[in-house]
């Protein structure tokens, strides 16, 4: 038992090393604030050209595409993206391949999240909206699309929680998000304590935002 | 074709590196599948365990349960996979790559699957489970022929979903040296000095996960006729 | 020059044939009401007059311009044929007076504040002046249906359709939007109604017309329509709904 404190909650070693671990921590919140929004805006764009698009061929790409990337394991996609970029003549800097990298799995769950949001909005909405004479583009921009966001808005935000969580899988090419820190620091001080601290920061972080995540999700069922 | 088209496939599809290594790709993806199999099984039934003790509605059990699920859906699974692997040998259970990776994935997995099915078990109108009673039945047998199937129904979807994204996580098992498809194949490729055996790894998850994916695609479609 | 001309109108919807040659002339400031069985066609009709379906056949011209022309400017088409709808189809996430201005902005290009005060003197003429901070959700049926009036209204068209305006809302909300559809009348707009209000048509109708598989059977007066039905199927249809008239 005693070992047990010694080894994983060593309050000494928890203040030595904290604000190594902040400024991990301070990576893992930019590099999410990075991909979340690009994430986003390519799943929205890739859920509009699949149910808006008249164009089978294309359908069928977006489908592949969002298939594809939701069956591939989003660290090997990083480390392939990661190592293999070079041999493309693609000299990517590390934060743009791990951008690059989860932008590209996260797009297709957003994707999904969209796609769902957007046939769920009343065939009657883009009635109405195309009867006063607005454009197909800006009825979907007025009238469709903000009720499609409201609607799977929990979804959107459990999606996003997700991304924060994947930033950890950058620990493996040496980002230096809160994992890699407490990796390092563990090392440095021959201690696991710093990974304990980590899964903290982690919970202090994450805890809140599924706690809200829950009642955006109550929130939804009753109406 | 130039001598840089050539050296392209030479570097990424190179037929005698994939050959040498075949091997080693193929066992990486025989335990990629036993540990996803092995999580699928445990972390659903762990979940589904969780849920119904959930739904007795005694306070003590539920909070809980309540309080695993939130934790274990905020930590990433690399966090968790990490702190159980030191951790538990220092509390005296050294257990073996692929025990850790399972035991990590399970209970992530059990965490998604008790919320998804306990909102499918609220989702079941009350006036369900007061007619199973009235005619006789307990408790358990109402809520195993009445409620669970009504709620599961309408887990399967978001289950699916989750299953599939969280058995992906196996890769993970890399970084504490399971011999799965992606370790295998890093080692293969350092030893090589080629990434043909990392093309090999991706399609070999591929091979594995595409089908999963398809399959629940068809699933959302089919599942509302039921 | 009729408003709206309708001649040979078809729709099929693969092999089954909707409408199957309708001719209807719309004078300008009348108030034609289209009645008929379910499945007669009668919205399909109205539906094809703004190109919110696709005639398989035949011609439609709205205000002189050919609606049925494939060279036709689809919304400037919708500025000058507006529609009132059977589910209201209000936007939810606006209130009253964001669900008028959105095709003033956007469509018309107004400004932000001649658009809000355009909204406002329309949601004005239908009566819910007080209301147009509130959200759809927060209004009853009726007035949520007179403010997809105000929305059809606000950008002044030259004739407004109206499908079954009354037949999703309770009974004694039905009153208020008749009464705002017979002021529109009185101001000298063209409309035309499908509609299972018998006794408004008989009483604020200037010519009615009977539909029944996909072509008109009869028109007329009211008096005509209601009281000397020439055709059999008209008498028949009268017969079985002809209480609702008093």
């Amino acid at each position: 038992m005693d070992s047990l404190i010694q080894n994983f909650f060593n309050l000494e070693i928890y203040a030595q090393v904290f604000p190594y671990l902040l400024g991990g921590l301070w990576t893992t919140v930019w590099l999410s604030a990075l991909v979340i929004p690009l994430g986003a805006a390519a799943g929205l764009a890739l859920a509009l050209g699949l149910t808006q698009s008249g164009s089978r061929p294309l359908r069928w790409a977006i489908v592949a595409f969002i298939d594809f990337f939701r069956a591939f394991p989003p660290l090997v996609l990083l480390i392939l993206v990661y190592f293999g970029g070079p041999f493309l003549g693609l000299e990517l800097n590390k934060v743009a391949a791990v951008a690059l990298a989860f932008v590209l799995n996260n797009s297709s769950y957003y994707a999904e999240v969209f796609r769902a949001g957007l046939q769920g909005v009343a065939k009657g909405q883009m009635e109405a909206a195309r009867s006063t004479g607005l454009t197909r583009a800006q009825a979907l921009r007025h009238v469709v699309v903000p009720q499609a966001i409201r609607n799977v808005l929990p979804d959107l935000v459990g999606n996003a929680i997700e991304i924060v969580k994947l930033t950890s899988i950058a620990s493996v090419v040496a980002m230096p998000e809160l994992l890699r820190a407490a990796r390092d620091a563990q090392s440095l001080v021959f201690n696991p304590s710093p990974v304990m601290l980590a899964a903290f920061m982690y919970l202090a972080l994450l805890w809140p935002l599924t706690r809200w995540l829950g009642r955006l999700e109550h929130r939804r069922a009753r109406r | 074709m130039t001598a840089g088209d050539s050296g392209f496939l030479f570097t990424f599809f190179n037929p005698a590196v994939a050959k040498q290594y075949a091997p080693d790709i193929a066992a990486g993806m025989l335990v990629t599948v036993g540990v996803g199999l092995a999580v699928v099984v445990t972390g659903t039934l762990l979940g589904l365990a969780l849920a119904v003790a959930r739904a007795l509605g005694r306070r003590a059990l539920a909070w809980p349960i309540v309080a695993f699920a939130d934790i274990m859906r905020s930590l990433p699974p690399l966090v968790v996979l990490i702190v159980l692997y030191f951790g538990l040998p220092s509390l005296g259970l050294p257990l073996s790559a692929f025990a850790v990776t399972w035991l990590s994935l399970t209970l992530v997995l059990a965490a998604y699957a008790e919320e998804s099915i306990w909102a499918g078990i609220r989702a079941v109108p009350d006036g369900q489970l007061e007619a199973a009673r009235s005619t006789g039945m307990r408790w358990w047998q109402a809520m195993r022929w009445v409620v669970l199937p009504q709620a599961l129904s309408r887990a399967v979807p978001p289950l699916t979903n989750r299953i599939i994204s969280i058995t992906k996580n196996t890769a993970l098992g890399s970084v504490v040296a399971l011999n799965e498809i992606l370790n295998n194949a890093q080692g293969a490729s350092s030893h090589a000095g080629n990434p043909t055996p990392l093309m090999m790894a991706a399609f070999a998850y591929l091979v594995v996960f595409l089908p999963l994916v398809v399959f629940s695609r068809w699933l959302e479609q089919h599942w509302q006729r039921r | 020059m009729p408003i709206l001309d309708i001649s040979g109108l078809r729709k099929s919807y693969g092999a089954t044939e909707v409408l199957r040659g309708v001719d209807l002339q719309v004078r300008a400031g009348e108030l034609v009401c289209v009645i008929g069985p379910s499945g007669s066609g009668k919205s399909t009709m109205l539906c094809c007059c703004n190109l919110l379906e696709t005639p398989t056949g035949g011609t439609i011209f709205a205000n002189g311009h050919e609606v049925t022309s494939p060279l036709v400017n689809i919304n400037r088409l919708r500025q000058e044929v507006g529609m009132v709808f059977q589910q209201f189809n209000l936007y939810p996430h606006l209130s009253a007076l964001d669900n008028v201005a959105l095709a003033l902005r956007q469509v018309q290009r107004r400004s932000r504040d001649e658009a809000a005060s355009l909204a406002r003197a329309a949601l004005e003429q239908v009566g819910l002046g007080g209301k147009a901070g509130s959200y759809p959700s927060e209004l009853s049926g009726g007035q949520q249906q007179r403010v997809g009036i105000a929305r059809a209204v606000a950008l002044k068209p030259q004739v407004i359709l109206f499908d079954e305006p009354t037949s999703a809302l309770d009974p004694e909300l039905v009153e208020d939007v008749l009464n705002v559809m017979r002021d529109l009348r009185t101001r000298g707009m063209t409309m035309l109604v499908v509609t299972h209000e018998m006794a408004f048509a008989h009483a604020a109708a200037d010519r009615v017309v009977f539909m029944d598989g996909g072509v008109v059977v009869e028109q007329g007066t009211p008096a005509e329509v209601f009281e000397n039905p020439r055709e059999a199927r008209t008498r028949s249809f009268l017969a079985r709904y002809g209480s609702r008239l008093s």
